[in-house]
């Protein structure tokens, strides 16, 4: 019974690294450029597909992040330059007009692929586990996952805080008038920024394909726990992104075990509920933006 | 010593020779129920009510109600978000809990004169979830009346406690959009989760329902009741600091005007509103599931209210029966490019049309009819106005009001 | 806002009046020319989840009644005309699964409908064909105890399929310990308390029993209590998604089918191919059919299947019945040369007999249910199923399981039955074929 606990605390990490990974994008497009993107979990499918495609073609993975990152990234490109330009100053409507977007994604790939789920596999590498404890081994891929999901906080990290790139991004959140008149692109960060965060929602999608099905509605539970991952550790803060989604993996892991599955979410949401009326800008919500 | 600036002669007040009606640029405030909006509406309600008397198909009879519930839905999104500034991404729930109650109630009444497969007298899916017989906490339900008022009042109730918890404490914009959002999500999960007494993922199905010509006069004079009280709050003072609130909150507060209590109170009469939508919907249906009570049935009615007009009041109504008139009436292939454009509508709502329809069509009407949009209105008495603070001497009477006619 | 609100009041008043009436006007213009042009075909409603978590499977439906009508029309159709599918997707939501069969019904009034897969979908649009005396072909096994005036249903009953299938694990595999997961739904449900049942008759126990939601795609916690509860098979009724989600899972934890194997009465070659073959190798399923059955009308089928969906398609055993109701269908056409719904019901499908690709079937005269063939399948590596036992005979459906409910029976043709269908529909509202022995 205790090996069982045990292994389900650290099959729990998994499920964190799989929170932190879907939410970093949308940390990135909801913290840094403000915009409440309704279709983040459209995106990180897109990039799950692009990865069902690279394996039909041949490739694995590892070869499937890249190709995401570079197809959403365009995409985000376009989304930016087409319709988020023109409302920064007005979050909620970035809400209904990517919702739009997302609507729209979904109803393409529906069209361009069909209905029926996909298949991404995991790279055969990567396959089966090692014995950590008790009687099921831990899955190499899911460590692949943790892995990941610490390479991709620590890319974040360096971007926007060691990088020059990262200065001008900080700097025009600030104030973006003034960073004007530094002279800094202020249209030209916005638009990479945002293309960025969409890129990491496309690595999203392909590293997760292998574990679930793709399908044209898989994107919608990923947005909603990247959500509640912001909004519990904070929005603006990339420990806040780490802090949500330990605090809320964990915990569904754990009282999923107790329980079930579905009680287990369940208390998760209702805890978070809770956290947010005594804390309201989440756990590390210091970088308020309002 | 500055010099008396000549003035314009359409600035002197009531004194003035030129008749009020020649200012065509001067703002004269809505009456409450002007007459075109009056006839227009009777119009509208009996096309509606009588389509049984001259319309052939059940399947649009049923459609109609159904719109109806949808519009009184996506009203009640207007009421908090259009003229308050509230963005629910639940209003859902409030939809879900009345809907349930009612449609439990009726479910009930139904299994007692309906057995099922096995011969129970208590609802089906009670019976295949390992229940014996009905729990004795749904035994009030029995009565319809009493379920009907639980079905208002609950929802109420659980509105005024989120409202008081939330607004309390000052939280809003983003932040209150993904909490309710996720009120909404526990909601939908709970309702799934305990299938034995709410039917679960099926739903609630195979009660009676009335949809009956009878039953959609009776939503029509609720919807036409709901925007008349909506008119009524709206165009009073209280619905002025609503929309104070709405334009910037800070200020309000400033003003004095205690911004929590106005929001709670409106949260709450919009939950009555949209729990009446849920009640109507459950008893002209005769299927309620999850999906009634969950995030994307919420964000829908903000869509309507967005594409039809928020800060209007018909606007939500129009909204409801256009987008989703087209979705019923489409199907196949043709209905997946339908998608397309909606969403390309929310866009197109978005960054072009940010009245939605029934506000740009009023803009458009505005400047027609009068040659100016309320926007330049105002820009003109605020001008004028400034005006007349530079004009004032030293010593000379003090800049007085335009009257209002 | 910006807008006065008398200003809208009036635009909108007059406006919505004009929208009303320019609206309604075109539309039913329209509908009148169309109905006129349709005239010489006969309507048949496809209603069957094209997206959505079911979509997986419920697509494949789709698919072979398209197959079935292509063929029929292309040897002359029915009655002289040819039939017109009209598809709708219900997105594997229960409840528009009875807003579109309302349309079907009572807007384009079709002949019949060919529809659902889940039970649940089944349970949510039947009251609406019972109140509208619409005709629904059902192509999916379930979990029985039911049968409606009007519905056929082409699936397999637990007499079909359980009865033989948990005996044969418990004798034939040696597995006792039978650890229950399913969907959270009504199909799963019935379907462990048969298992249960036989469970006791035949000498296996229960370790647990777990539901999880429709469309949950996160299994590590249960997979994690099934290593440590001893079972030694897993009895799966999970549905749609969570099959290849789970068999993912199951094999990621490095569990084997020679280890614990899954069995269950719902994995298909669909649902092996989206997850791919290697995760479902060696587990168990059983059903009228697989791909692999060896006859000539199968060979014929799978190779007119392919030809139309392309060369990676599979075929299974609900779009099997899908196919062949389809042709029960026409041939019941044929037979009333009408498509009154009555006639269709009492003379035109009971008894209706064709040779399918799992062999012959026919609709029982009776009780509205198929008699159709047993199998069990062993998933191999190239996706498909080694059949490793077959029933003799085929085997006449029992729509209340005897062991369950030895005093309820269905029939039709009892003169009780008949009366009580006699009354109108807002009498009793009760179309239901069962009586008690």
């Amino acid at each position: 019974m205790l090996q069982s606990i045990i292994t389900q605390f650290l099959s729990g990490f998994s499920v964190v690294a799989i929170l932190v990974i879907a939410a970093l994008g949308l940390a990135i497009i909801f913290g840094v450029a403000g915009v409440i993107n309704m279709a983040h979990g459209e995106l990180i499918m897109v990039g799950a597909y692009t990865a069902a495609i690279v394996g039909k073609l041949g490739g694995n993975t590892f070869a499937a992040i890249p190709v995401a990152f570079v197809v959403v990234g365009l995409l985000g490109l376009v989304i930016e330059r087409g319709i988020i330009q023109w409302i920064y100053d007005r979050p909620l409507e970035t809400l209904l007009a990517t919702w739009g977007v997302g609507i729209i994604l979904q109803v393409l790939v529906k069209l361009i692929f069909g209905p029926e789920l996909y298949y991404a596999g995991a790279p055969k590498i990567l396959e089966g586990g090692f014995r950590v404890i008790g009687r099921l081994p831990f899955p190499w891929y899911r460590l692949f996952l943790i892995v990941m999901a610490i390479s991709l906080l620590l890319l974040v990290f360096y971007v926007i805080f060691k990088s020059d790139f990262g200065l001008k991004v900080r700097a025009v959140r600030r104030n973006r008038a003034i960073s004007g008149c530094l002279g800094i692109d202020t249209a030209r960060v916005d638009m990479t920024i945002f293309a960025f965060g969409c890129g990491l929602a496309g690595i999203a999608g392909a590293v997760l394909a292998p574990i679930k099905s793709v399908s044209t509605t898989m994107g919608f539970p990923y947005a909603v726990d990247s959500y509640m991952v912001l909004v519990l550790g904070g929005v603006g803060s990339l420990w806040g992104v780490l802090a949500g989604g330990a605090l809320i993996g964990e915990s569904e892991t754990i009282l999923s075990f107790i329980f079930n599955n579905v009680i287990g979410r369940l208390l998760v949401f209702l805890f978070i509920v809770v956290i947010i009326r005594v804390v309201p800008r989440g756990i590390f919500g210091f970088y308020e933006r309002r | 010593m500055a010099e008396a600036v000549v003035r314009n002669e359409a600035d002197q007040g009531p004194t003035s020779g030129k008749p009020a009606s020649a200012n065509r640029r001067q703002y004269r405030p809505p009456k409450f129920l002007p007459l075109w909006a009056l006839i227009g509406g009777v119009i509208v309600v009996a096309l509606i009510g009588s389509y049984p008397y001259y319309g052939s198909s059940a399947y649009v009879l049923s459609l109609l109600g159904k719109f109806l519930c949808f519009g009184l839905f996506a009203l009640s999104i207007d009421l908090i978000w259009g003229f308050t500034g509230i963005l629910s991404l639940g209003q859902a729930v409030y939809f879900g809990i009345g809907a349930y109650f009612v449609a439990l109630s009726l479910k009930i009444n139904y299994a007692m004169d309906h057995p099922t497969r096995y011969g129970g007298k208590f609802p089906d899916f009670m019976e295949w979830n390992g229940l014996t017989e009905l729990p004795h906490f749904m035994a009030p339900l029995v009565n319809t009346p009493f379920a009907v008022v639980c079905a208002l009042v609950v929802p109420t109730l659980l509105a005024l406690l989120f409202g008081v918890i939330t607004f309390k404490r000052h939280i809003y914009g983003v932040y209150c959009a993904v909490i309710t959002l996720a009120e909404s999500l526990i909601l939908q999960d709970a309702i799934i989760e305990y299938q034995a007494y709410t039917g679960g993922f099926n739903g609630i199905t195979d009660y009676s329902n009335y949809a009956t010509p009878a039953f959609l006069w009776f939503i029509l004079a609720v919807c036409v009741l709901f925007l008349i009280v909506s008119r009524a709050l709206t165009h009073s003072r209280v619905g002025t600091v609503l929309k104070s609130i709405r334009d910037n909150d800070v200020r309000a507060e400033f003003m004095g005007y205690n911004v929590a209590n106005y929001r709670i109170f409106v949260f709450c009469v919009s939950a009555f509103m949209a729990a009446a939508a849920g009640a109507l919907y459950a008893a002209w249906v005769g299927i309620i599931s999850f999906l009634d009570a969950g995030p994307v049935f919420s964000i829908e009615g903000v869509i309507w209210t967005a594409v039809g007009g928020r800060g209007t009041l018909i606007g939500p109504f129009i909204g409801a029966f256009l987008v989703k008139g087209a979705e019923f009436f489409l199907s196949g292939a043709l209905a997946s490019w339908w998608q397309i454009i909606v969403g390309g509508l929310f866009i197109f709502v978005v960054l072009v049309m940010r009245d939605g329809i029934v506000g740009t069509i009023g803009n458009l009407l505005r400047k027609w009819r009068k040659g100016a949009t309320l926007e330049e209105v105002m820009e003109d008495s605020d001008r004028r106005a400034h005006d007349r603070q530079l004009d004032w001497q030293p010593g000379g009477p003090p800049p007085a009001d335009e009257p209002v006619r | 806002m910006r807008v006065s609100r008398r200003r809208v009041l009036q635009s909108t008043g007059g406006g919505l009046a004009g929208i009303l009436a320019s609206g309604v006007a075109p539309y039913s213009f329209v509908r009148n020319i169309v109905k006129a042009a349709e005239s010489d075909t006969i309507k048949v409603g496809i209603l069957h989840s094209l997206s959505g978590t079911i979509a997986i499977i419920e697509s494949s439906l789709h698919n072979a009644e398209l197959l079935a009508i292509e063929e029929i029309n292309a040897k002359g159709g029915v009655m002289g005309k040819k039939i017109q599918p009209v598809v709708e997707d219900p997105q594997s939501l229960v409840q528009v699964f009875a807003e579109k069969a309302k349309k079907l019904l009572l807007e384009d009034k079709v002949a019949a409908v060919l529809g659902c897969y889940t039970s649940a979908s089944r349970q949510s649009v039947l009251p609406v064909f019972e109140e509208n005396n619409g005709v629904l072909l059902y192509p999916t096994l379930y979990e029985a105890q039911e049968c409606s005036k009007n519905c056929f249903y082409t699936g397999a009953v637990p007499n079909q399929q359980l009865d033989d299938f948990v005996p044969w694990i418990i004798n034939t595999l040696g597995r006792k310990k039978f650890y229950l997961i399913g969907a959270n739904y009504i199909y799963p449900k019935e379907t462990n308390r048969e298992v249960k049942a036989l469970l006791q008759k035949h000498g296996g126990t229960t370790v647990a029993e777990e539901y999880s939601p429709l469309g949950s795609t996160e299994f590590s916690t249960n997979i994690n209590k099934i290593a440590s509860s001893g079972a030694d098979i897993v009895f799966s009724d999970l549905v749609g998604d969570q099959i290849v989600a789970f068999y993912k899972q199951f094999k990621e934890f490095g569990i084997t089918a020679k280890d614990i194997p899954i069995c269950t009465p719902i994995t298909t070659e669909q649902e092996i191919a989206a997850m791919g073959p290697e995760n479902a190798v060696g587990h168990y399923t059983s059903f009228n059919y697989f791909q692999s059955v060896d006859s000539p009308q199968n060979k014929s089928f799978v190779d007119r299947y392919k030809a139309k969906y392309g060369k990676d398609a599979v075929t299974n055993a609900v779009m099997e019945a899908a196919y062949f109701q389809t042709y029960f269908l026409a041939q019941a056409l044929e037979k009333v040369k009408s498509t009154d719904a009555d006639a269709l019901i009492y003379e035109g499908l009971p008894g209706q007999e064709f040779t399918a690709p799992q062999g012959k079937v026919k609709i029982d005269e009776k009780n509205h249910h198929t008699w159709l063939w047993s199998r069990i399948g062993k998933a191999n590596e190239q996706g498909q199923f080694d059949v490793v036992w077959k029933s003799e005979d085929w085997i006449r459906p029992q729509p209340w399981v005897p062991y369950l409910y030895p005093n309820k029976t269905c029939d039709f043709t009892d003169k009780r039955v008949l009366d009580r269908l006699k009354k109108p529909w807002s009498a009793e509202k009760n179309r239901s074929g069962t009586i008690d022995l």
